[in-house]
């Protein structure tokens, strides 16, 4: 009995070295291995109502460019190839979570760089920080005039502005001689923001909102607006609207059959699943898009390898800017290195090459990428305006909802 | 007057997938007093089943509804073995049932979420099914949503009747007023209980199938449902089959006249404005005894 009880103490004593001896050598390896790497942190939703927007647009780009980069022998610092190693967390699309690891990751963990959360008011909520510590932060799905008014020096906004996309909405209905529009608008920072922008648009195009109604986010039935608003026939519809609602909204329109000339809903339609769901209705439907993979031989490359690492189609919108703002962070990382205020400097003065084109920034905009209008045709989100960006010619009427 | 009946039908309809909603919880919390707060959660799974049925599978979604059913039904029996068979069994009053299994229902939210990040990640999912606009009397209706208000109103009355006329339903009753007293008589409670709190699974596995086809899946999709599904049968009184059907009906009805003349903003102030008046009319709910 005592024998073995004494064996236990040994065997015990031994784990206990053992696991001494692991630690201390854990220790040192890290530190060594830390000069080599580039740690590169961040908070995005993988779980909650953000998650899904987080997931399809944002997150997935992040880790196939970790990567591809450390694949290709590591980023380049100035010359000198360093391995990149991603720091993420779940932010449970929590405000709160995000801030404060944020404040964890460039206070205590003092990461090299940082990469954004997912949507304008994570974004909003953790510019102040960036600021604070002195990281530049590209934003790929942050829009709204509110956050650039804040002249925050670190923060640089990939996505076009509201009125950017309301205006070229507005020229392309001007070009087609739609003279009326109908409006429903999400109750919601983002709803009310495209909102005003698109009103001064069409103000500016002498073209007439002959309705206007808003609703609350996580509504399940529109019918009775749809119904309301096809008894008006108007020559358009415009939609700003959030995921889940841009796919009731269509789906309810064709229900009752409303066939406006011009239909077009906002965030959302540039998603895979949105073709998907909707079937043969998505055909002719506009809305908020950027890019497609026939825009230019690196848009296709940069679509070929998301689908071959992600077995899913990345978005026609905010995935390819999450890219380009991956692409300004290396470009710039290559020149100017890891001091972040010298980076600062490069990314606010310089001009990138990315997957959808030069970007410049001015006051932390995106002043490169023009105003967008894209278009579901034939499984092909298509740029049907500006002209001279276009992929395809739009279709105009829209076909009948089949 | 074309567009009346199509505002009275379209809430009519919608109120008819409210009902769907709430039947689960009916059961579970309505006769069992199990507050199960992740009642959303397993409707969810029910959505994430039919969904690779149809994307995977080939099946269609009113096929593998009944398996569906099936497989929620053998899940709700491990759930309430693991999960709840201690508290009902142990509780000195339903009052301490629910708010006990409130807590347990909490936990197994955040675990049946989690796992369906786990397993299918976060993206929005969804498949195109019966989307085809149909003509019914000159009034036009996704075929889906039918579908959905066929199985509300089937259901409700197969449910209502069972509950009332067949033995097994009285014996449900029983055991809900008292449980002692049912098993005085001979009712086998440890036998019921987990069979309805699975047939309350079955259920919300049956709406979620059926949901899965008019909108499109996440995995945090199930907490909004819940909430209709509290309101609803809240509305309706606990427990009556009855009850959930035309409460459901009712909200639906109620929020597509609010719409029309107020607007669609207003949708949240206007539901929770007639449960707050039911309850002060009849705190016990519409339908209740």
């Amino acid at each position: 009995m005592a024998r073995t009880s004494m064996a236990r103490r040994q065997a015990v004593r031994g784990l206990l070295a053992a696991g001494i001896t692991l630690l201390s050598v854990g220790s040192w390896l890290p530190a060594d291995a830390q000069a080599q790497t580039v740690k590169i942190g961040y908070a995005i939703s993988r779980t909650g109502p953000f998650a899904a927007g987080a997931q399809i647009s944002q997150e997935p780009n992040y880790i196939l460019w970790a990567e591809q980069v450390n694949a290709a022998g590591g980023l380049n610092v100035k010359g000198k190839r360093m391995k990149v190693e991603l720091v993420g967390y779940d932010d449970r699309s929590e405000v709160e979570t995000a801030v404060r690891t944020y404040e964890k990751l460039m206070g205590s963990d003092k990461v090299d760089l940082i990469l954004p959360p997912w949507g304008t008011g994570m974004n909003f909520a953790v510019m102040p920080l960036m600021q604070k510590y002195g990281y530049p932060m590209l934003a790929p799905t942050a829009t709204g005039r509110k956050l650039l008014s804040m002249k925050n020096p670190y923060f640089f906004a990939l996505l076009q502005q509201p009125d950017l996309m309301m205006i070229a909405l507005a020229e392309f209905m001007k070009a087609r001689r739609v003279e009326t529009a109908a409006v429903v608008h999400v109750d919601e920072l983002f709803g009310l923001e495209q909102m005003s922008a698109l009103e001064a648009a069409l103000k500016e195009k002498g073209i007439r909102i002959v309705e206007k109604k808003s609703y609350p986010i996580g509504v399940k039935d529109l019918q009775p607006v749809l119904n309301d608003i096809k008894s008006k026939n108007p020559d358009a519809f415009i939609a700003l609207s959030y995921p889940p609602d841009t796919f009731l909204i269509t789906g309810q329109s064709r229900e009752v059959g409303f066939n406006p000339k011009l239909f077009y809903a906002s965030v959302g339609t540039a998603f895979p699943v949105y073709r998907d769901k909707m079937g043969p209705a998505a055909e002719g439907v506009m809305g908020l898009g950027s890019w497609n993979p026939k825009m230019s031989p690196a848009a296709k490359a940069y679509f070929d390898a998301h689908v071959a690492r992600w077995k899913k189609e990345p978005d026609r919108w905010a995935s390819a800017h999450a890219w380009a703002g991956l692409q300004i962070l290396q470009q710039a990382v290559e020149k100017a290195g890891l001091d972040r205020k010298a980076l600062r400097d490069t990314i606010a003065s310089g001009e990138f090459n990315t997957v959808i084109g030069k970007i410049r920034f001015r006051n932390g905009e995106n002043v490169s990428t023009p105003g967008v209008v894209s278009q579901w045709q034939g499984g092909e989100f298509e740029i049907v305006w500006p002209p001279d960006r276009a992929t395809s010619p739009a279709l105009h009427p829209k076909p009948r909802f089949r | 007057m074309i567009f009346w009946f199509e505002l009275v039908a379209g809430g009519l309809i919608t109120g008819g997938i409210y009902a769907v909603v709430a039947m689960g919880l009916n059961l579970q919390y309505g006769l069992m007093r199990i507050m199960n707060i992740s009642h959303g959660e397993f409707l969810m799974l029910g959505a994430y089943f039919t969904w690779l049925a149809h994307t995977v599978l080939g099946l269609s979604p009113l096929v593998a509804l009944p398996f569906v059913m099936a497989g929620l039904f053998a899940l709700g029996l491990g759930v309430y073995w693991v999960c709840f068979r201690r508290i009902t069994r142990t509780a000195p009053s339903v009052e301490v049932i629910e708010a006990r299994s409130l807590l347990v229902g909490f936990g197994l939210m955040f675990l049946v979420q989690n796992a369906a990040y786990l397993a299918w990640g976060a993206d929005l999912r969804g498949y195109s099914y019966l989307a085809e606009p149909l003509q019914v009397a000159g009034l036009r209706f996704s075929a889906n949503r039918l579908v959905v208000f066929a199985f509300a109103l089937a259901a409700s009355l197969a449910l209502l009747a069972a509950l009332r006329w067949t033995l097994l339903g009285k014996a449900v009753r029983a055991m809900m007023q008292s449980p002692t007293g049912a098993q005085l008589l001979g009712i086998d409670t440890r036998l019921l209980h987990p069979v309805v709190f699975g047939a309350g699974l079955a259920l919300a596995g049956a709406a979620g199938a059926l949901l899965s086809m008019v909108y499109e899946i996440s995995p945090s999709m199930g907490e909004p449902y819940t909430v209709t599904a509290l309101i609803v049968i809240t509305l309706g009184g606990l427990g009556s089959a009855t009850g959930c059907l035309l409460g459901g009906l009712l909200l639906g009805l109620i929020e597509a006249f609010g719409m029309h003349y107020t607007s669609p903003s207003l949708k949240m102030l206007l539901s929770y404005g007639v449960l707050i008046a039911v309850l002060l009319a009849r705190p016990k709910g519409l339908f209740a005894r």
